[in-house]
Formats: structure tokens, sequence, C-alpha cells
């Protein structure tokens, strides 16, 4: 039963700040993930929450109390290490038990909480097996087991499936949110891979320069992202941004090539922008097609079940996503058109949202 | 000009057979991608045609000339290691310019040749530095220059991505295809990762323990997979499998799968055997529950991953996946229909996992 | 424009490319310690402490006591304790005595003309053997092992047999004799030119074995891979061993050769046994003179002076070895 709090928390290490102001409350039980590029102070803010830092400002509270005081050890926060790692010359059993024999906990109060720790993740029958025997599944069961067996208030992963191949690690994101919801623990999950964390996350914490630049749903923040740098973050491939101008209601790229009407009322900024597309709401028509500009396809990227085709309008290359295989070919041209439903508007030089998706 | 063939090529550690008779043809200025799991001997093949190892059986050939008894120096093959292998004692220009020095070239040529070759790999700010410090996603277009420098008429290029992180994976999958149309060589790419073979190669050649298992273009390959090995390993999410049993009903083939309930068979099935039900994520649609023919589950997972919704499904033990797009409206604990585009089921022996309709892979 | 450069992707990665702080920088920067950090380290120090007043005692306390004792005229024949030596002191007249001592300048020069002749020997052929040692051939492991022995032997066991060895009527001779047809009797040890020579072999024989395990363990951990690279980039073998081998090796070539030459100072029991310093002071080398003003003079005083200079002097020699090592 753990509350999470981060209370307007600076880090600064002589002249580089790595964690900015940062505030967020992870509720009980919550999956929240915080995600942002490399050295964007992702890993300071856990190791200020498990005491292995000290903020030069703001508070940390764990349900409410502040923590600033208390050891790494007082604050009983678990850390699953990186890549689930077990000790593979320990049985699960005894993978299990070494963090409370080595805090010297009695023996007959280790071995009932083996067992139930065990039995929540429906591990039991694999106590007496090696982790060698065991599968990539079962062996994140059991690190989850290991983490969680001296009772945390909550655990923290830092990239923790990170060195897996592509597609174990598909299955393992999908595992571990389960195992967290099954058990109902608060988790907080770092990771730099965008999809990981939007697969996973209950809520996403996005990170620039140490700051939080948003704080919400995976989905929110993919349909409605507060700024270019958001919006560039999340997605892949990533949204395509085209340079143009906003006058009276209408989008035009410099040249022309592109128009859109911006159909709803009350938007009313005039100047230079970036227009956002995410590559799925980019349409590809017959070459001719009404209210399309002209194009033509640059490379196409047979995926199986979507295909990416990369569009060249006007000197820029644009990025489309379609589902299945669509009969396209490299060098064809194509008619390209985005619906106004679909767009975020960027203001040039801030990178804030002017405009954005609406469908969500 | 350069073909590569590669006949009855066999390798064997001790009692271990990495390769087991393999036949492949790739053609000149084709860019053809190794797939496999690791262990396959996908790396064992680069190897044999690099003239690092030599077979235990089988020839290769480049164009007509027989390459056994050729030392790999002499190869005229281009190879980029995973660990880049790149000179960290040198600078890199000293990087690019070695196969150059090492043939005696003038000295104005090298250097003509090395910036021009730096320019195309967006390397010419670091040409003065030394190589040791320098990131692993330069290393990598570094160890790209150094072999391209020399102009060889084949490539092999062993995991090259592996160790970049994924944004730039996606960059150098797009340059990588145009650099080696730009270059117009004969490219061989040893990979485990399925999307970039999907997306570079001309044709894929899938391995699975030492035997080529199926060759073709990637879409080829995707759709029609010779076995579940196959269909498992391209896709992601990956095709579903189900035990089934194929049957007819009012003389047409028909499919029950086991606690799901039954689906038209395609045309080519005949008899009653017990099958495997293949069917790709994309190819289920999500419908209402009385749907006629509709599978119902209940929905026991949502992944929402930007324009893809995963839909895990589940019902008695049976599990299968199913996509949909971005904000498509499901919860967990929801009771949905499942339909499957009949034209897109895949049938494979449960037993042999060979795919039904075709004829088992010979190379 | 190449056509490469103009997908957005292809940008941003040239964008991130000319980033001013590369990323290997970026990672590398390492945070200033926390307070906990601070504190281990000054437990640490704490902990290191006895270990290290121990070392200075060790190293620090004869060095001082030797300068203390070559600044006086003190020796045990004079009664006193080494404590008492401040009576007779006679500031750098022993200095000036070891400058015009032609007996340690000659054996000062001897021990040069070993280093000069075995460094490089020992040198040129373990390097040959660790090249034909980092490929595999049949029978290998027990060449490896055969070569390795002599190293181990006992410097005065290996002194005794060269002794034997070098005999007029002894093996050497009779092989000669065998292969040349002729009767030949050379005395080698008591022939002041070729006493030395014999000296050299035996500390070629004796030592060529460790300058060829240090090259071979440096050859071993030259990079496969980067070989293999080489060669497909159309390297000959000379040329690899020139630009890849050598430069990757270059540490350990020059460890081994301070190791060698700093041993080579030292050299004293296999060349005492077979020669004793003689006929003469034709093999005397800067430690058998040491050893025998020392003992038969008892001028402990001026050999304390000898002992500081040449410590000196092989500083000198480590630390441009040291050098060499850094400069890359």
């Amino acid at each position: 039963m753990a509350e999470i709090t981060f209370e307007n928390v600076s880090k600064r290490f002589g002249d580089t700040v790595a964690v900015d102001d940062v505030s967020f409350r992870v509720a009980d039980n919550e999956f929240f993930c915080i995600f942002g590029p490399p050295t964007s102070g992702k890993s300071t803010i856990l190791r200020l929450l498990l005491g292995l830092e000290t903020p030069d400002a703001g508070d940390i509270l764990i349900d409410g109390k502040s923590v600033l005081g208390v050891s790494p050890a007082g604050r009983n926060v678990a850390m699953v290490f990186q890549n689930l790692a077990l000790f593979p010359h320990m049985t699960t059993e005894n993978n299990i038990r070494f963090p409370l024999v080595e805090r010297g906990q009695p023996a007959e109060t280790i071995a009932p909480r083996v067992a139930e720790v065990a039995e929540k993740l429906h591990i039991t029958p694999l106590l007496k097996k090696m982790p060698a025997q065991l599968s990539g599944g079962e062996r994140q069961r059991v690190a989850i087991a290991r983490a969680l067996v001296r009772d945390p208030v909550a655990y923290l992963m830092d990239d923790p499936i990170s060195a897996l191949d592509a597609r174990l690690r598909e299955e393992t994101r999908v595992e571990l949110k389960r195992i967290q919801r099954e058990l109902g623990h608060t988790l907080i999950y770092v990771t730099h891979d965008q999809e990981e964390a939007m697969s996973v996350a209950d809520r996403m914490a996005i990170l620039e320069h140490g700051a939080i630049r948003q704080i919400d749903t995976p989905e929110a923040i993919y349909d409605r992202p507060a700024s270019r740098y958001v919006a560039r973050l999340v997605g892949s491939p990533p949204i395509n941004l085209i340079p143009g101008v906003v006058r009276t209601g209408r989008f035009e790229t410099d040249d022309g090539a592109l128009r859109i009407d911006l159909d709803r009322g009350g938007f009313a900024h005039d100047g230079p922008v970036d227009l956002g597309v995410r590559p799925e709401d980019v349409r590809i028509s017959p070459p001719d097609a009404d209210g399309a500009a002209a194009a033509r396809v640059y490379e196409v990227e047979p995926l199986g079940g979507f295909t990416i085709v990369d569009v060249e309008m006007s000197g820029q290359i644009l990025r489309a996503m379609l589902r299945g295989q669509p009969p396209i070919r490299a060098n064809e041209p194509v008619g390209l058109s985005i619906a106004p439903s679909s767009i975020h508007l960027f203001a040039r030089d801030s990178g804030a949202t002017l405009f954005a998706d609406t469908r969500g | 000009m350069a073909s590569i063939t590669l006949s009855g090529l066999t390798k064997t550690f001790g009692t271990f057979t990495a390769v087991k008779s393999l036949d492949l043809h790739i053609a000149d200025k084709e860019f053809l991608a190794l797939l496999g799991p690791s262990g396959c001997g996908k790396s064992t093949t680069m190897n044999i045609i690099a003239g690092m190892e030599q077979p235990s059986a089988g020839t290769v050939r480049f164009d007509d000339r027989d390459m056994l008894n050729v030392p790999m120096g002499r190869r005229g093959v281009g190879f980029v290691f995973q660990n880049y292998a790149i000179f960290t004692h040198m600078s890199v220009y000293d990087n690019i310019a070695y196969g150059l020095r090492m043939r005696g070239l003038p000295k104005a040529e090298i250097d003509a040749r090395v910036r021009q070759v730096a320019e195309l790999l967006g390397l010419t700010p670091f040409l003065k530095q030394k190589s040791a410090g320098l990131s692993v996603n330069i290393l990598q277009r570094l160890a790209i220059g150094r072999s391209a420098a020399v102009n060889p008429q084949i490539f092999l290029l062993d995991e090259p991505l592996s160790n970049v992180d994924a944004a730039f994976r996606a960059v150098m999958r797009t340059e990588l295809k145009h650099l080696q149309r730009e270059f117009g060589q004969t490219m061989i790419y040893v990979t485990h990762d399925q999307l970039e073979a999907m997306t570079m190669a001309d044709r894929i050649a899938v391995m699975d323990r030492g035997v080529l298992q199926q060759v073709g273009s990637p879409i080829e390959v995707y759709n029609n997979p010779v076995n579940t090995f196959v269909a498992r390993f391209l896709g992601s999410p990956s095709m579903n499998l189900l035990p089934a049993r194929l049957g007819t009903e009012d003389g047409r083939p028909v499919v029950e799968v086991t606690g799901l309930g039954r689906v038209a068979a395609p045309a080519s099935a005949r008899g009653s055997a017990d099958v495997l039900f293949g069917i790709r994520p994309e190819d289920l649609t999500i419908t209402a529950t009385d749907l006629p023919g509709a599978f119902v589950m209940e929905v026991v997972f949502v992944e929402r991953v930007g324009p893809r919704t995963i839909v895990h499904l589940a019902r008695d033990g049976q599990e299968l996946k199913a996509i949909e797009g971005n904000g498509f409206p499901v919860a967990i604990g929801d009771r949905l229909g499942v339909v499957a585009k009949p034209e897109s089921v895949r049938l494979f022996d449960a037993a042999t996992g060979q795919a039904l309709d075709k004829e088992p892979a010979d190379g | 424009m190449t056509p490469e450069a103009m997908t957005p992707e292809a940008m941003t990665a040239k964008a991130a490319m000319s980033d001013p702080l590369p990323a290997s920088a970026r990672r590398s920067h390492t945070p200033p310690e926390s307070p906990l950090e601070a504190e281990g380290r000054r437990l640490g120090f704490l902990m290191a402490l006895p270990t290290q007043l121990l070392l200075v005692f060790i190293v620090v306390f004869p060095l001082l006591m030797q300068l203390y004792i070559s600044l006086t005229a003190w020796t045990p024949l004079y009664g006193q304790n080494w404590t008492q030596a401040w009576q007779s002191w006679n500031w750098f007249e022993n200095y000036a005595e070891v400058m015009q001592d032609g007996r340690f300048w000659s054996a000062l020069w001897r021990t040069f003309l070993v280093i000069i002749v075995c460094v490089p020997a020992q040198f040129l052929l373990g390097l040959g053997l660790a090249i034909l040692f980092v490929e595999n051939f049949p029978g290998k492991r027990v060449f490896y092992s055969v070569l390795l022995t002599p190293m181990m032997v006992v410097p005065a066991v290996a002194g005794y047999m060269f002794f034997m060895l070098f005999q007029s009527g002894g093996p050497i001779n009779g092989i000669l004799s065998d292969l040349t047809g002729l009767n030949v009797t050379t005395a080698w040890l008591s022939d002041p030119s070729l006493a030395l020579a014999a000296v050299m072999i035996a500390d070629i024989w004796q030592w060529t074995p460790l300058m060829f395990l240090i090259l071979l363990a440096g050859l071993i951990g030259v990079p496969e891979d980067q070989l293999k690279a080489a060669t497909l980039l159309g390297a000959s073998w000379w040329q690899r061993f020139r630009t890849i081998m050598l430069p990757r090796i270059r540490t350990v070539i020059v460890i081994a050769l301070v190791i060698r030459t700093v041993e080579i100072f030292k050299i004293f029991d296999n060349l005492y046994i077979m020669t004793g310093g003689g006929p003469g002071v034709s093999t005397e080398t800067i430690s058998v003179y040491i050893y025998k003003v020392t003992l038969q003079n008892l001028e402990w005083s001026y050999v304390a002076t000898v002992a500081l200079i040449i410590l000196v002097s092989l500083s000198v020699v480590t630390a441009f070895g040291l050098k060499l090592m850094d400069r890359r």
C-alpha cells in the first residue's frame, strides 16, 4: 500500500540540473511509467526515491509522510534488477529467500513468507527448479517474487527488459503488466522505449532535461501531446511534421502544395506553425483524387500486417502507415491527403501545441 | 557483377551440425536477409561465404568461380562485424583508409576516396578523431564505411544493428537500403530481427537449426509461411496458432477450432486431420458476439501502442491476439465476437508443423 | 543531395550527429558524489590507512636510512651501531669516490652490455615464439610446457648447470667437437671475453620464456575480429602484424622490456656461480660488484652510496618506459 509523491523536487550535479522542479503523485496500485530519452533524468528520479541521492529542493513523500530523513533501507522500496537477473547457481526458492536471509531474518519466518509470495505469483511448482530450467516468463515472475518477498511498499524497475530481443520484449511487457494487475502493488517503471511505456503504463510522465513535460494516460499523450517534443517522442514511426503557415483558419505549406482548412471555429492563431500528422492518419489515394496533394512514392516498406510508405511531397518526405498490403510501388505518383480532424498544430518557435487531434 | 551460389553447403563442428546441405542462389545486386534465431546457422553460413571458415561439404561460387580455395583476403568481400571490429587504436580516417593503403594506392587517391565515403555516411566531422571514444551509432557507420571504401562487390553484414538504440535502428534501416542501391552491391544481411529483414530485403531466407526453411520476398514469406516456425518468426505480434481439426460439412472443408467454433477452411484443404489453425492478428475482426460464425471470447488484456491496439482474447485456455486501430473501444473483461477472414486462414499439420496446402521446403 | 539524406529520420540522425556534445561524452558524464558516496570514500581511506603506513615504513624507512649512511664513512668494523654513524659524517665524499671508481664504472658498463645484448635477443626470440604459438599446431601443449621450463629453474641451479656445460671438457665443447670434427677445448669461463658471452647465453636461455609468455598473452589479447577485418580488407600477414598486432601489444612490449632491463641490473646468482665475477673482474656486473664491496671490503657506507645511485638510475629507466606506454 503506497502512494508516492514528489513535490517540486530538484537535484543538480555541479552545473547540470538532473531533476528540475519535478512534481507527481503515483496512486496506490498504479503502474506509473517514467519515459524520456537517455540522460533526461529518469534514473536520478529513481535514485532519489530509493534514497541513494538527496534532493537539493522539494520533498518526497510515501503515504503522505516525508521520507527525506529515512535511510534507503528504511524506505522499504524494492528495486527489480535490470534484465530481471537471477542467481544462476541457486534454486528458485533460494533466489527468493535471498533478500530475507541477507537481512538475517529467522528461518521460521522466512519459509512461510517465501511460500506466500510464490503462491501469489503462481510459481510454487517451480520452487525447486534452477533458473536455467525456467522459461522467460517464469524467470520474470521469480525475479519479481524476489523483490516482493520483503513486502516493499512499492517496487521500481529501471529499464528492466531493454537487453532482451524484440520478440521476448513484447511478450515480457505483457506479462509484467498482468503480474502487476494481479498483485496490485505500486510500480514505478523507467524506460526509454516509447512502445514499452505506452503498452504497460496506467499513466506516464514524459521527461526532458530533467523536467516533466506531460503526465497523462498513454492514450491521452498519444492523441493530445502537449508539445511538439512530446508528440515526436511517442509513436513509431514518429509523427510527421510539415512546416507551414496559418492564415485565417487555413493551413498552407510555403509552396502551397498542401492546404488544409481548419474547420473548427474559434481557432485564431495566425503565423508560422509545424503541422503534425501521425503516419496512420496520412491518406494515400490515386493521384487525381479530389482534394489530394500531388506526391510521389519514395519507398515502400512492407511489414505484413501493415505497410509503411514514404511519400515525397514538394521536397519533403512524409511517412504513411497503411493497413494490410496495398499495391503501391516506389516512384508511383499518388495523391496525399490529411483529414483536418487528425492534425496537430505546434507553434514554430516554442513547439507548444496550438491545436490537437480531437478524436480521442 | 557478383552473384553467389551455395550448393550443398554443410558445416559440422564435432557432432553439431551448424549448417545442413544449404542450397541458395543470391543474384547480382540483390539484398538478401538471412533470418533466424541465434544458433540457426546464419552466421556460420556468412563466415563460410567470407572465407573465415571452410565448409565440411558443398561449394561456394561467386558468379562461376569456385571460391573454396580463394583465401578470405582475396575474395573481395566487404564484411561488417556485429561488434564492428573497428581498429580502435587508429583515427576514423585511418580506419576508412586502411583497405586502400593495404592495396598501396597513391595518397591522393586514398584521400579522395576516404572523403567521399565519409561524406556519404556523415562521418566527415569525425575524420580526425580517435575511433576509441565514439558512440555506437558512429562506430556502426564507420564499420560500413571502412568496408565500402575498397568497393567490394559483395557486402556481408552480421547483425549490424543489434547494438544500436531503437530510434537509430529505424534510421539505419532506411539508409542501409539506399546505400546498397547506391553502391550496387550484392548484399547479405544476417539478422534475428524480422522487422529488419522485412523492411530491407529483396528476399528473405529463413533458417532454423541449420536448415533453410523458406526463401522468398518478404510478403511471400509473410503471407504463405511453409511451416509454423516461419509463421511464428515473421510478424509482430506473431501469427495465432490454435489446435483444430479439419473436417467436412456439407461437402465443404471446415476447421473446427478447439473450444471456439467452426470456420470455412481454404478450398485446397482436404480430408480430416489434426491441424493448427493459423491466423495473423490483423486478419481477425472484432465484432458483436451474435454474428454467425464468430468466436465468442473474453478480452484479457489490451495493449494500446500508438497506432495499434493489440487485443488479447481468451476462452477455455485458447488465446488469440487481434489488432485494431488507435482508440478502438475495448476494455478488459469485455465479451466479444472474433471473425477470421477465410482467405487469410492458414492450416498446418499438427504433427509436423508443415503448411497443409504447400509442399515442404526443399530449398 | 544524396537520396538517403532526404528522409526525415535521416535528417534527424544527421542533426543528432552534429550535436556538439557526442553521445559518448554525455554518457561518460559522472555526477559529483553524493553525501553517501563521500562517506564511503572517508571510510575507505580510514580502512586503508594501516596498510598505507606499513608500506611507507617498509619503503621509505630503508631509503632514508640508506641516504643517511651514504653521507657517512660508517662501517660495522668501527663497532658502532648504525645510528651512531653521524659521528663519521663526511658529506658527499662517498659520492665523489664512486665517480672516480673505475671498477664501478666498468661494472656498470658491463651491466649495460648484458642488457643491450640480452634484452633485444630475448625480445626477438620471445616474440618469434609467441607469434608461432598464437596459431594452433600439433603438439603445441608439449612444446609450450618445455619452453616454459627454463623460467622455473632456480637461477642458482641454472648457474650450476651452465657452469657444468661450459667446462672445457664439458658437453658444449663436446657437441662443438662432434660438429666440427676438431677437438674443441675452449676454456669458456676462464677466458675473459668468452666468460661474459657464456653468462649472456645463460641469461637468454633462462629468461626468453618470460618474454615469450608476456608477449603471447599480449598477442592473444588482440581481438580476432580486428585481424579478420584487416585480412578481409586485403592486409597481408606482415601488414596485419605492423598495423594491428604491434600497436595493440605496444604496452605489453614496454612492460616486458622494462621488467627484463631492471632484472638484468640485478643479475647475480647464476652469474656468481658460473664465474664469480671473474676471471678478474671481467664478468663483474653492478650487483656482483656491490656484493663484493659489501661482504669482502665491508665498506657499507660506500655500498649504500652505490645502491642509491643504481636505484635512481633504475627509476629513470622505469619512468622512461612508463612514459613510452602513455604515449599512444
